[in-house]
């Protein structure tokens, strides 16, 4: 039987929690360590290596070092492995003073910025998400016959696009009766769906609430600067709306791009190339 | 004799314990918690209306009651009233999130202590093998019937969307209802053997280290009423080791409760009064008059013919998350009984600046979240977190576990077990208390 361990670095632990519902591995790979669920101190020789979490501190980058050589093959999963995550938006100056200047005993010291785990080691597979689905994780570790995904969020979302129903602003993040049926757009909400990476079946969009991209760019987006991804959405947006152009552009720019943009921060950022999509699941 | 450092495992997150020992005696117990991300920092001018979405990325195990305070603490400040069935769906949620939680921490992570192995799924050389992995499946089952709730009300079990300020982004549809409810029945037979196994289990653990955890009355903490828990917390209330019950809002808990920050955790430390405060499953318990459930009303009569009132041992509040399991069982499927597709699950509401708190009760006790907003962005944010409020007491008992395996210069090899059934209790969540 084939063995794995999952590495918890600086996460949530939600992506361990979502492999927990995943639990048709169960009779066909050996859980060999994984603390949330078993006592166990140290990782072990594995067939595969799942790391969530980002490296925020020294213990992280310590664990990481040591774990992924003992593993056939190193798996990145979730958005806090791949790009940071959530956390990374505390990579800002006022926030990294926090990290630089606190000076606790006896506990690992902070590093002064959250890096993805390819920062440290190499990665033979990336599975985004925040966190991935339970059916992504069986995807991954079981490859289920039949198991397909689509493109882009936008198409597992089932919501239709209308040409006629054209709103002229923007309706806020997340305000509003929600029309059921129709695509989010042309209601006026900020999702970003169209150039979103599917296979997560579009929860969020489903049930009433924009897509903030946690599965990261699509494709036809992963290999491209942050610019295309941006201009990618604007054209959706404006294809759907009669809003000004500068209006889409002062609201994608504004603070809400924190909040997707912390999906896309590490794909390609500075002195780093691009995660190749064959290695993205 | 130089410190003891215990890693921590079947928690969540990353901890550690140490004890002092010096000249056979023990001198301090102190649980250490090793990550910190900064979110009380990063959330510092993200747009408040994000909150919702950013916020439970703090916890993936608590995700829905980060969810729900955010969006509690927004309407307090934008002075807005979600109509009913909003708030209902909203407790469903967090019923969903409280069999998730406790099946979780009842089977994955401390049943092994009664079976003596090192995990319900992982390898084992124990020769019960087969009843392991019937367990293991049957628990998997019970916490998946929890996500499955959380995935009707929420849209998804982990980091869920659908509350939004002014209420819900939609209701439930009664196929939808009907199939969850489904579930849960079936699943609540299978909670209740469970149950059975992990009693039995518990008790003969109970003859074998002939202690249940004893340790000295604390305050207790909650947010929810005393008959019927609604978790959707509207007041805390805070039993004294006088049996005296205060009653007060989220806003004025700095009056009651006392932080502090020990300079060898990422996690901050909550007394009352200088004593010790316990959050989580015991505190609920003992400050319950009935839980308003049949079964889970049985089961609360069993724990107080054997247990007595207010009860205050450790591994007590194991047996507590039993009952509560039951209840939110019984109570989700009573609710998903009533009409919950109605369209009336939202009012609209205007932004504005201003102050608020959003209080829950999560499954580790009452967590409360607290925003200042200045030009629609967070210019300040307060997480009050349930297991913070432990963290005294699991200290305490770390003591009280210590001086029980240290003797002279002698350590008993029980001391590790002990220290991992000591922690496990309390149920710690290290992503939140440090976030
Ligand atoms: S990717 Fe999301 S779910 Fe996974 S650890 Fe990070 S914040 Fe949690
Ligand atoms: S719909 Fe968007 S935000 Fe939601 S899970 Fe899918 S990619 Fe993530």
């Amino acid at each position: 039987m084939k063995t794995f361990a999952v590495l918890q670095l600086a996460g949530c632990a939600g992506c361990e929690v979502s492999l927990l519902n995943a639990d048709e591995w169960v009779g066909q790979y050996r859980l060999a360590y994984m603390p949330l669920v078993i006592s166990a101190h140290d990782v072990p020789e594995v067939d595969l290596l799942l790391v969530s979490g980002g490296v925020r501190n020294e213990e992280d980058l310590y664990n990481l070092r040591r774990a992924a050589p003992r593993a056939g093959k190193v798996v990145a999963i979730g958005t806090c492995a791949i790009s940071g995550g959530v956390p990374s938006l505390g990579d800002r100056d006022d926030v990294r003073e926090v990290f630089l200047t606190d000076r606790r005993h006896h506990v690992p010291q902070l590093l002064p910025k959250c890096h993805p785990i390819d920062a440290v080691v190499p990665v033979d597979r990336y599975l985004p998400g925040c966190p991935p689905t339970p059916e992504l994780f069986m995807a991954l570790l079981t490859g289920p016959p039949g198991f397909k995904m689509s493109a882009i969020v936008c198409i597992e979302c089932g919501r239709k696009k209308l040409r006629d129903m054209k709103p002229n602003r923007f309706t806020g993040f997340q305000r509003g009766e929600v029309e059921p049926g129709i695509c989010l757009i042309n209601q006026g909400f900020l999702c970003i769906g169209s150039s979103t990476r599917g296979g997560c079946r579009a929860p969020c969009p489903r049930a009433g609430h924009p897509c903030v991209g946690c599965r990261g760019p699509s494709d036809s987006l992963i290999e491209k600067e942050s610019a295309a991804w941006l201009s990618s959405i604007s054209r959706v947006i404006s294809g759907l709306t009669d809003i000004p152009a500068a209006d889409i552009d002062c609201e994608l720019r504004s603070p809400h791009l924190s909040l997707f943009l912390f999906q896309f921060s590490d794909y390609s950022g500075p002195g780093r190339t691009p995660r190749p999509k064959e290695k993205v699941m | 004799m130089p410190s003891l450092t215990f890693p921590l495992s079947r928690i969540e997150g990353h901890a550690r314990v140490v004890i002092d020992v010096e000249g056979g005696e023990v001198r301090s117990a102190s649980f250490q918690a090793t990550e910190f991300r900064g979110f009380k920092r990063l959330v510092q001018g993200v747009p408040a209306e994000q909150m919702t979405v950013i916020v439970p990325r703090i916890c993936g195990v608590c995700s829905t009651a980060h969810h729900i305070a955010a969006v509690k603490a927004l309407e307090d400040a934008f002075g807005v009233e979600p109509p009913p069935l909003a708030r209902t769906l909203r407790e469903l949620l967090l019923l969903g999130q409280l069999i998730q939680n406790q099946a979780t921490s009842l089977f994955i992570f401390t049943m092994p202590d009664r079976l003596g192995v090192s995990s319900i799924l992982g390898p084992g050389r124990d020769t019960d093998a087969d009843e392991r992995s019937q367990i293991a499946k049957h628990a998997l089952a019970v916490r998946r019937a929890g996500t499955r709730l959380i995935t009707a009300a929420g849209g998804q079990f982990i980091h869920p969307v659908k509350a939004v300020v002014g209420g819900m982004t939609g209701g439930i549809d009664t196929d939808t209802a009907r199939v969850v409810a489904d579930e849960l029945a079936s699943q609540l037979l299978l909670a209740c053997e469970l149950i059975e196994i992990y009693a039995r289990t518990s008790f003969e653990l109970r003859e074998r280290i002939g202690t249940w955890g004893d340790d000295a009355p604390a305050y207790y903490l909650t947010a929810v009423s005393d008959s019927l828990p609604n978790y959707d917390g509207d007041l805390l209330r805070l039993l004294g080791p006088d049996e005296a019950v205060s009653t007060f809002p989220a806003s004025s808990h700095n009056e009651h409760l006392t932080y502090e920050q020990p300079d060898y955790s990422y996690s901050g430390r909550t007394n009352c009064r200088g004593e010790a405060l316990r959050a989580n499953s015991l505190a609920r318990i003992n400050m319950a008059e009935s839980m308003g459930t049949p079964l889970a009303d049985g089961y609360l009569k069993r724990f107080r013919d054997n247990f007595g009132r207010p009860a205050h041992a450790i591994l007590l509040f194991d047996l507590a998350r039993c009952i509560e399991l039951v209840y939110a069982i019984e109570r989700g499927m009573q609710i998903l009984a009533m009409p919950l597709s109605d369209e009336d699950t939202d009012v609209p509401y205007k932004p504005k600046d201003g102050e608020g708190y959003g209080l829950v009760e999560a499954p580790r006790g009452p967590l409360i979240h607290h925003y200042v907003i200045e030009n629609g962005l967070i210019a300040d944010a307060e997480f009050v977190i349930p297991t913070v409020h432990n963290i005294k007491s699991i200290e305490r008992a770390l003591m009280v576990a210590a001086r029980r395996y240290i003797t002279g210069d002698k350590i008993d090899m029980e001391l590790e077990q002990a220290v991992g059934r000591v922690v496990r209790a309390f149920d710690p969540c290290i992503a939140c208390a440090t976030h």
